[in-house]
């Protein structure tokens, strides 16, 4: 049987990976890659200075080991949040309104992608380094706000997330039409009430100064950050915008095996 | 009496299109098993986590009263999604699922390998069996009122028993400077801790036992009937949260 041009061609295009839908599959799993190289990286630090340099921060070595970190932590997150938005904001399709459906479907898996970045890193902020903090300060004695968990969490993973979240929220407002014309309210939510957790360091920062030196999860202080996890349910709304518009888009293109 | 079914309206999609749904399922996975364990997490922590952090704060009164309360919540509020668009029943087990994976993780990593707490002394608590049943409650009765009633009170009821396995060698009675305490006591004076103070620990009251020795009972059932309040507060709040309007302006 003769293989024909055509044939060879198809086999091609289906043979090809990652399919056209998931081109920026790549950069997805590098992303959780280089993330967790610098979360674990952040864990393997603190094992290694937190106990000999981290416990009083009027020694000599806390400024060499901390507060140096804690100075990198703010300038890098600084000047990521603005090469990534303006990244995003410089590169953005001006010709939405000739948008190809696929080329639409396709950036709505890359939507996802971004926000799925997002919650990795909320897992990180909210999940491991959160209930660190409990562990640390159970041991150390809290003299100053900038305790060797504090560092790396409220000056790296909470601006972090933010960053992500901020990317995810203008991705899709200069990428995807139906967000270039509405803002969507989920997508919003699950972005904007997070980082209301960033602003409640501060609440959380005067009351442990002003009375309460110990730690304990449960004390009013930590409210500002449960509510601002709340918002997180936002993915549920933008979860059912994106089927809703994939459905759409979908049956709206010729079947192919 | 299968002639009363109706057939289904929509065709399922076949090759490519069927190829492409997949590929966003697992896209969507990937993303809510860090979204709910990040945020289930932080949430659980901040209100109940010291009840879960610490094998001494795991008393009769309070703990079983204040756990599911708070575990029913975001449980609550993905079932409203999950099972009102996508008839998906494992809202409830996605999200304790979760928050079990979170909590082993810190308790290994952060507790044991950084400041050497025993993990027995943190080792997390389990409302796995309490899940299972809240999600297969909704899919048999496709009710947010049975739900709510049953569901919600299954669910605080079974957390107690479902934990008595885990943590009850730890309530052993040892005599250890001329008192009788706990096993868990002792845990918590070997390993002193800045939230140890009896000030800042809540701790069982004695009134609760005017009745005899049912506390546990007691606050279980008291839990039963906040869950299924809670529950039924929590499903709104997941369908508020869950909106898919686009605004003009913020």
């Amino acid at each position: 049987m003769a293989t024909t041009t055509e044939k060879i061609k198809v086999i091609t295009e289906q043979a090809k990976m990652p399919p056209w839908y998931l081109k920026d599959l790549y950069r997805y799993l590098s992303a959780f890659g280089i993330l967790t190289a610098i979360y674990m990286g952040f864990r393997i630090y603190q094992g290694a200075y937190g106990v000999s340099t981290g416990l009083d921060s009027t020694a000599p070595d806390f400024d060499v080991y901390w507060m140096r970190l804690f100075n990198f932590n703010v300038t890098f997150v600084t000047l990521f949040a603005g090469v990534s938005w303006g990244w995003l904001w410089f590169t953005r399709d001006k010709n939405l309104d000739k948008l190809e459906p696929k080329e639409e479907i396709r950036r709505y898996f890359t939507l996802t992608m971004f926000i799925s970045v997002y919650t990795f890193a909320v897992y990180w902020a909210g999940s491991y380094f959160a209930e660190q903090d409990n562990s640390w300060h159970q041991v150390a004695i809290r003299d100053t706000p900038f305790t060797a968990n504090h560092i790396i969490e409220f000056y790296f993973n909470f601006p972090m997330y933010i960053i992500l979240g901020g990317c995810a929220w203008l991705y899709a407002r200069t990428r995807l039409p139906l967000y270039a014309k509405g803002i969507s309210l989920p997508l919003t939510l699950a972005v904007v009430g997070p980082f209301m957790i960033l602003v409640s360091v501060g609440f959380n920062e005067w009351g442990h100064t002003f009375w309460f030196r110990e730690e304990f999860f449960a004390a009013p202080i930590h409210y500002g950050f449960v509510i601002g996890v709340w918002f997180a349910h936002g993915v549920g709304g933008i979860l059912l915008q994106g089927v809703t518009r994939l459905i759409e888009l979908l049956d709206a293109q010729e079947d192919v095996a | 009496m299968s002639a009363k079914l109706s057939k289904p309206t929509f065709k399922p999609y076949t090759g490519e299109k069927a190829r492409i749904t997949r590929a966003y399922d697992y896209l969507i996975l990937v993303l809510a098993l860090f979204l709910f364990i990040g945020s289930f997490h932080l949430h659980f922590a901040l209100t109940v986590g010291d009840w879960d952090f610490w094998v001494d704060w795991k008393d009769r009164q309070w703990w079983p009263l204040v756990t599911p309360l708070i575990g029913i919540t975001f449980p609550a509020a993905v079932q409203a999604v999950l099972w009102s668009n996508f008839r998906l029943p494992l809202g409830a087990t996605l999200c304790v699922a979760c928050l079990s994976i979170g909590t082993w993780i810190a308790r290994v990593f952060a507790y044991h390998y950084w400041n050497y707490f025993p993990i027995n002394m943190v080792m997390p608590s389990t409302l796995l069996p309490s899940a299972l049943v809240l999600d297969g409650i909704l899919m048999l009765s496709n009710s947010l009122t049975v739900t709510a009633i049953f569901g919600g009170s299954a669910f605080a009821l079974l957390f107690y028993p479902a934990n008595w396995p885990i943590f009850g060698m730890f309530h052993l009675p040892v005599e250890a400077g001329n008192s009788q305490l706990t096993l868990a006591d002792m845990f918590g004076f070997q390993y002193i801790r800045t939230g140890m103070p009896e000030y800042l620990r809540i701790i069982e009251r004695g009134t609760l036992r005017t009745y005899g020795q049912i506390a546990t009972p007691l606050s279980a059932f008291c839990s039963a009937l906040l869950c299924t309040l809670m529950y039924t507060l929590w499903w709104h709040i997941g369908k508020w949260f869950a909106t898919t309007r686009y605004l003009k302006r913020i």
